[in-house]
């Protein structure tokens, strides 16, 4: 694995000095013109101006270094706002984390692949195969009456978690790695994850378009969707594998937890104040939007760890729609 | 109220020596059953003797034990379920049930701007008197107005068949007199056959022109005019004191 892809602290947290350690190859972002103020200088600083709180201006001037990590985590929070809303209408919204875990697992493979083959195969390509066949797992199982859904979800996402913990552990120079891909420390994105995550989530914004209609008839009233002769089972087999393209690519580039988090929160935020489903949908995608830009912003000023100052700014807009939802009449 | 049911009318479907149950174990007798266009059946039976049964299994979302069903070609058929079959987390409009629970097959690319949908559904809206409905959500709506919002999705969707399973099971006897006057209504203009099932024996033999009973502990299936089928002995063993009701004796 010869690039880096994120720079998280030994922490985790936002640490925009680790970029530019010496012994790290560049990353695939521009150098800012300038030089850059103390919060975020050489790791060389003295120690006193390192703990100095980041300004707009720092941000302002660095702004070329953060565009694409931000552009990437808002159209990733976006997209997955909107499929979200279809998740927690299905009431499945682990599946999310176990198809995004399942999607880490697949990087730390690769990476593992490219130790022991000596050939590294795509690792977004290894992230969409483990989401997809997790997501059949799910769709095989869900006809079962042996064990519920949510038993499946559960194994499938404490055993892709814990496998991912383990590969990573024999890959010990991708550590770092797994560890953004699995909590989403990573502060920077590669240029090919986030050419990536703009054409997949193009696609998958287009599809949900499409489909739209058909998903909330298929869901609403499934046995009245299939007398009218909608391609129900089609359509939630699409769905599913909208949500593993999205999962894969997205978690590849900014982490499992935040995609877990946009994948529910802005959705259940929309859900609790707006009447319609429609402007769900633009609500949910809003928010995720927004929580990656505002948890982005967070983790600069604030030095957290990017995803998880991502997930808390979804959590803070789901508790400010349940007490909108609670002052206001029931929808 | 009863319909013409010469022979001349097209046949929607066919049962023949049909056999339903669930998970491989057949309900009832095999039997022989035509509907035509336009007909009113009223389908009767006690609790658990196969009526859902057979009506999933008419409508394809169960495999029949034995026997076929054959339908017409490309015939358009609405089912409206029992309540339990609509998820009430859907922030829907009455509107947005309308206009979505219109789509067939894959009209559903189509988008929402079509102006002729559009069109149609408001005029079943105001058909079935919900129109001032048409803005609210679909789920703070009474049992009686989902209902006829229901209906107007029913006439929306350019539906043949309207297949009904105990539509008006919340409701209060009055309000499912209106209900069946409705849909009555709706047979008339818009030509549809009408299968409902209903415990309300007295309102269901105002507007049927044919009945099934439906009987898995005695293992019988009659059918025929009500008027026959209400006088037979074995919806005399089963409905008993209601016998009178159902025939206005």
């Amino acid at each position: 694995m010869p690039e880096v892809t994120a720079a998280p602290s030994a922490s985790g947290a936002f640490d925009f000095d680790a970029l530019l350690a010496p012994g790290l190859p560049a990353p695939n972002v521009p150098a800012p013109a300038a030089s850059i103020s103390a919060p975020v200088s050489h790791p060389a600083a003295p120690a006193a101006a390192q703990e100095t709180q980041p300004a707009w201006h720092d941000f302002a001037s660095s702004w070329s270094l953060y565009r694409d990590p931000i552009l990437c985590g808002v159209v990733a929070g976006a997209v997955l706002g909107v499929l979200g809303v279809f998740v927690v209408l299905r009431r499945a919204v682990f599946v999310t984390a176990a198809v995004s875990q399942s999607a880490a697992l697949g990087v730390a493979l690769a990476f593992l692949l490219g130790i022991y083959l000596g050939f590294t195969p795509p690792p977004v390509l290894c992230a969409f195969a483990l989401a997809l066949a997790s997501t059949g797992v799910l769709a095989w199982r869900q006809r079962s009456a042996t064990l519920p859904r949510e038993a499946i979800v559960g194994l499938l996402y404490v055993g892709a978690s814990a496998l991912a913990v383990l590969v990573g552990d024999r890959i010990a120079q991708e550590a770092e790695d797994i560890t953004a891909i699995l909590f989403g420390t990573a502060v920077l994105v590669r240029p090919e994850d986030f050419l990536a995550v703009l054409t997949v989530s193009g696609v998958v914004g287009l599809s949900v378009a499409l489909l739209y209609r058909g998903l909330v008839f298929a869901g609403f009233d499934p046995e009245g969707a299939r007398v009218h002769g909608l391609p129900v089972a089609w359509l939630e087999l699409a769905l599913w594998v909208l949500v593993a393209l999205e999962v894969s690519v997205t978690t590849r580039a900014i982490g499992a937890l935040p995609v877990f988090a946009f994948s529910v929160l802005p959705a259940m935020a929309a859900l609790l104040v707006v009447k319609r489903l429609g402007h769900a949908v633009l609500l949910a995608g809003l928010l995720g939007a927004l929580s990656a830009g505002l948890g982005y912003l967070a983790a600069f000023f604030f030095r957290f760890p990017v995803g998880a100052a991502e997930a808390c700014v979804g959590a803070t807009f789901f508790l400010i729609a349940a007490v909108v939802a609670r002052l206001r009449p029931s929808v | 109220m009863a319909a013409d049911t010469s022979p001349v009318r097209p046949e929607l479907f066919e049962c023949r020596s049909l056999r339903v149950g669930i998970a491989g174990r057949a309900l009832l007798p095999p039997f022989d059953l035509t509907i035509r266009a336009g007909e009113f059946w009223a389908v009767v039976g006690r609790n658990g003797a196969g009526k859902t049964t057979w009506l999933r299994t008419l409508l394809g979302l169960l495999p029949p034990i034995a026997g076929k069903v054959r339908s017409a070609v490309d015939v358009r058929v609405s089912y409206l379920p029992q309540r339990s079959g609509m998820d009430d987390l859907y922030p829907l409009s009455a509107r947005e049930v309308v206009s979505i629970g219109a789509e067939r097959g894959w009209s559903f690319l189509g988008g929402v701007g079509a102006r002729g949908r559009q069109d149609k559904v408001e005029q079943a809206l105001a058909e079935v008197g919900a129109a001032e409905l048409a803005e609210r959500p679909f789920r703070r709506l009474s049992e009686g107005q989902k209902q006829r919002v229901l209906f107007a999705r029913l006439a929306a969707a350019d539906a043949e068949v309207a297949i009904l399973d105990e539509p008006t099971s919340a409701m209060d006897k009055v309000a499912e007199k209106e209900a069946f006057e409705l849909i009555s209504t709706l047979r008339d203009t818009h030509g549809l056959a009408v299968l409902v099932v209903s415990h309300y024996l007295s309102i269901v033999s105002q507007f049927a022109d044919r009945a099934i009973l439906l009987d898995s502990d005695s293992q019988q299936v009659v059918s025929g005019a009500p008027r026959e089928v209400f006088a037979h002995p074995a919806f005399r063993a089963r409905y008993g004191d209601f016998v009178e009701e159902a025939t206005g004796a």
